[in-house]
């Protein structure tokens, strides 16, 4: 079976019209390697959008680009009808970010963190509602490091929450957890989605994007080979004459395990 | 907003270092205790008598006695005209001073030796001792130049000390300032290099990026905070010193400067580190490699008059022996900043090279 060869491009607008991230013919180079090479979509308000794709396929160049976070080589993005290449600082107040490798001040306490990531927003923000919002209430004075790591990645997003953001990026937020803290951290993103937040992440677990984006981008070579919503990118693959060479069973290992082990939380809490 | 900014960045960059140990032991208490130690031993137990010399007389029997003194193996001998020895006499640096006045001639036995003497009231047990030694020694000098049994049984002491008003520099004066700017040289390598580092290497300041505010208010709060734990640190030691005797005489608000300017030279030093190197690994060696030479080679412990003179020569371009020289100019000898001009000149030129080397160093990733 082959790849469609380009993207269908309706479905890489906003489903409802109202675009809040627009991005054209995104394109990054270092040296002979080209990371991006023309990316186009948007993402409408209040969308789950997932940008899939292997290591190296160009997603968290795309998302820095985006996010202001790296300078853009050519082509245009516009979150919330501000351009980021003339003004990634406006576009900065305006997003959360939750960077891959997320890292705080060791010797800060959760509580001290927010309040400081607050100021540099200029704003003073309740650091207890934010902890009670990802559940870690019990260790606002606790230190970073001590934090398991599902912890660590709801603490990071807390964090990337402090200025009411708009739009929320989160690059792959339940790389390394176990199958209970990733359930929690979709929980988490579906409570966000639902306060009105847009959310644009990038991950590696397939079942993750079905389970949490209204539609993904699937990127490879540093261009988005597939755009769509997860289930007609499926019904498209079905309809080229798919069959998978073992029958869909009712259930798969990773149920085995949540009904064995459980929904709870391990974090020796 | 912006103050506010400033002010909270600084007030997490001055939590975050207080709560580090590691930074607090090296930086802080590292230089309290290599004080304490240096402080009670006390090396200051040298039998040798300092002796200045001034022979206004020129003649045959001058020179012979002057030679006769230097002869003594406890008595190290300084000649140089009278308001230099006098001067030298006051701030400690001679314990004594012998003047032989013009148209000297060897007395006859018995008579007075025509002599002037003075002696410093700096450490009365020990200023006994040596004027006593050096009345046996002035008397064998000048009745017995043949190195026959001097002294016998009519013998006069041949000096009548003038008792002179004079301030008795310890070890404690010497150490003080060197340890004062071994503490601003390695906060600002250390303090810096090793937290900055670290942070570029976690990507704790890639979360920073993030936010609309720029990185230039996380380095300024860094600066800020590192001066002001550096004036804290500088306040501590100094008063410790001073618990253990040691004598300022200069100016507090001198002190300030050449400590802000001292502080801001190693601290630029520090950021062109942290700012080129890409983990600790990198950036040890190289704080080490600035740091250590200076440690032992700009006079913290020991006197640069010690060293052979080549070394001597190039040793006095570094720039904590700018910073130490200025300290004890001011502390010791309550120099302003006009009499320190040429130190405050060496220390201006090395922040300039220094806060370039910073600027072209740098990277945030």
């Amino acid at each position: 079976m082959t790849a469609p060869s380009s993207v269908d491009l309706a479905a890489a607008r906003a489903p409802n019209g109202r675009p809040i991230i627009t991005v054209k013919d995104l394109r990054k180079r270092y040296g002979s390697l080209t990371a991006v090479d023309g990316v186009s979509f948007e993402v409408a308000e209040g969308e789950v959008f997932g940008i899939l794709g292997p290591n190296g396929a160009g997603k968290t160049t795309t998302l820095e680009m985006i996010e202001g976070m790296r300078p853009i080589d050519s082509g245009e993005a516009t979150i919330d009808g501000v351009d980021v290449r003339a003004n990634p600082r406006e576009v900065k107040r305006r997003i959360g970010i939750q960077l891959q490798a997320s890292a705080f001040f060791d010797e800060l306490n959760l509580e001290e963190l927010l309040h400081l990531f607050g100021r540099l927003y200029g704003r003073e923000v309740d650091t207890a509602a934010l902890l009670a919002d990802v559940e870690l209430t019990e260790k606002a004075r606790s230190q970073v490091r001590t934090l398991s790591g599902g912890q660590k990645q709801r603490f990071s997003i807390a964090s990337a929450l402090v200025n009411q953001p708009r739009v929320l990026f989160l690059d792959e937020p339940t790389t390394g957890l176990d199958p209970q803290a990733r359930r929690h951290l979709w929980a988490l993103v579906r409570t966000l989605q639902e306060r009105g937040h847009t959310v644009v992440l990038t991950t590696h677990y397939m079942e993750e994007a079905e389970e949490l984006c209204d539609r993904v981008a699937i990127m490879d070579g540093g261009r988005i080979i597939a755009l769509d919503t997860p289930q007609a990118l499926v019904d498209q693959l079905v309809a080229r004459g798919f069959t998978k060479a073992r029958v869909e069973r009712l259930a798969n290992l990773e149920d085995v395990f949540i009904d064995l082990t459980g929904h709870d939380l391990r974090e020796g809490e | 907003m912006r103050i506010g900014v400033l002010w909270a960045l600084f007030v997490a960059s001055a939590k975050m270092f207080i709560r580090n140990r590691a930074a607090v032991f090296f930086s802080l208490f590292l230089p309290l205790i290599i004080m304490l130690i240096f402080g009670v031993l006390n090396f200051e137990g040298s039998t040798e008598l300092n002796v200045g010399i001034v022979d206004e007389a020129q003649n045959e029997a001058s020179a012979s006695l002057v030679d006769r003194l230097g002869e003594y193996e406890y008595i190290v001998l300084t000649e140089g005209d009278r308001d230099a020895e006098l001067a030298a006499l006051a701030d400690g640096d001679r314990g004594n001073v012998i003047i032989i006045p013009p148209d000297w001639a060897p007395p006859a036995p018995g008579a007075a030796s025509g002599l002037i003497a003075y002696a410093g009231n700096a450490d009365p047990a020990q200023a006994q001792v040596a004027q006593g030694l050096l009345q046996q020694a002035v008397g064998q000098a000048i009745f017995a130049p043949a190195g026959g049994g001097g002294g016998g049984a009519g013998f006069v002491p041949p000096l009548d000390f003038q008792q002179v008003e004079t301030r008795d520099l310890g070890y404690i004066d010497f150490l003080v300032p060197g340890i004062v700017g071994m503490t601003i040289m390695q906060l600002g390598l250390f303090g810096v290099a090793f937290g900055f580092v670290q942070l570029k290497r976690t990507g704790a300041l890639r979360r920073l990026f993030a936010t609309p505010t720029s990185p230039a208010y996380f380095l300024s709060a860094q600066v800020l905070s590192r001066l002001m734990i550096g004036l804290a640190q500088v306040a501590i030691l100094f008063g410790v010193g001073l618990w253990f005797g040691l004598q300022m005489i200069g100016s507090y608000l001198v002190l300030l400067v050449i400590v802000l300017i001292g502080s801001a030279i190693f601290l630029a030093v520090g950021f062109a580190i942290a700012g080129w190197a890409k983990n600790e690994d990198q950036a040890a060696p190289v704080a080490n490699l600035v740091s250590l030479p200076m440690m032992f080679l700009s006079g913290v412990f020991f006197p640069r008059e010690a060293m052979p003179e080549f070394l001597r020569g190039i040793t006095g371009f570094m720039p904590l022996t700018y910073v130490n020289d200025a300290l004890r100019a001011v502390v010791n000898e309550g120099a302003g900043l006009l009499t320190i001009g040429p130190e405050l000149l060496g220390m201006a030129v090395w922040l300039v090279l220094a806060f370039l080397l910073a600027v072209f160093m740098f990277r945030w990733e």
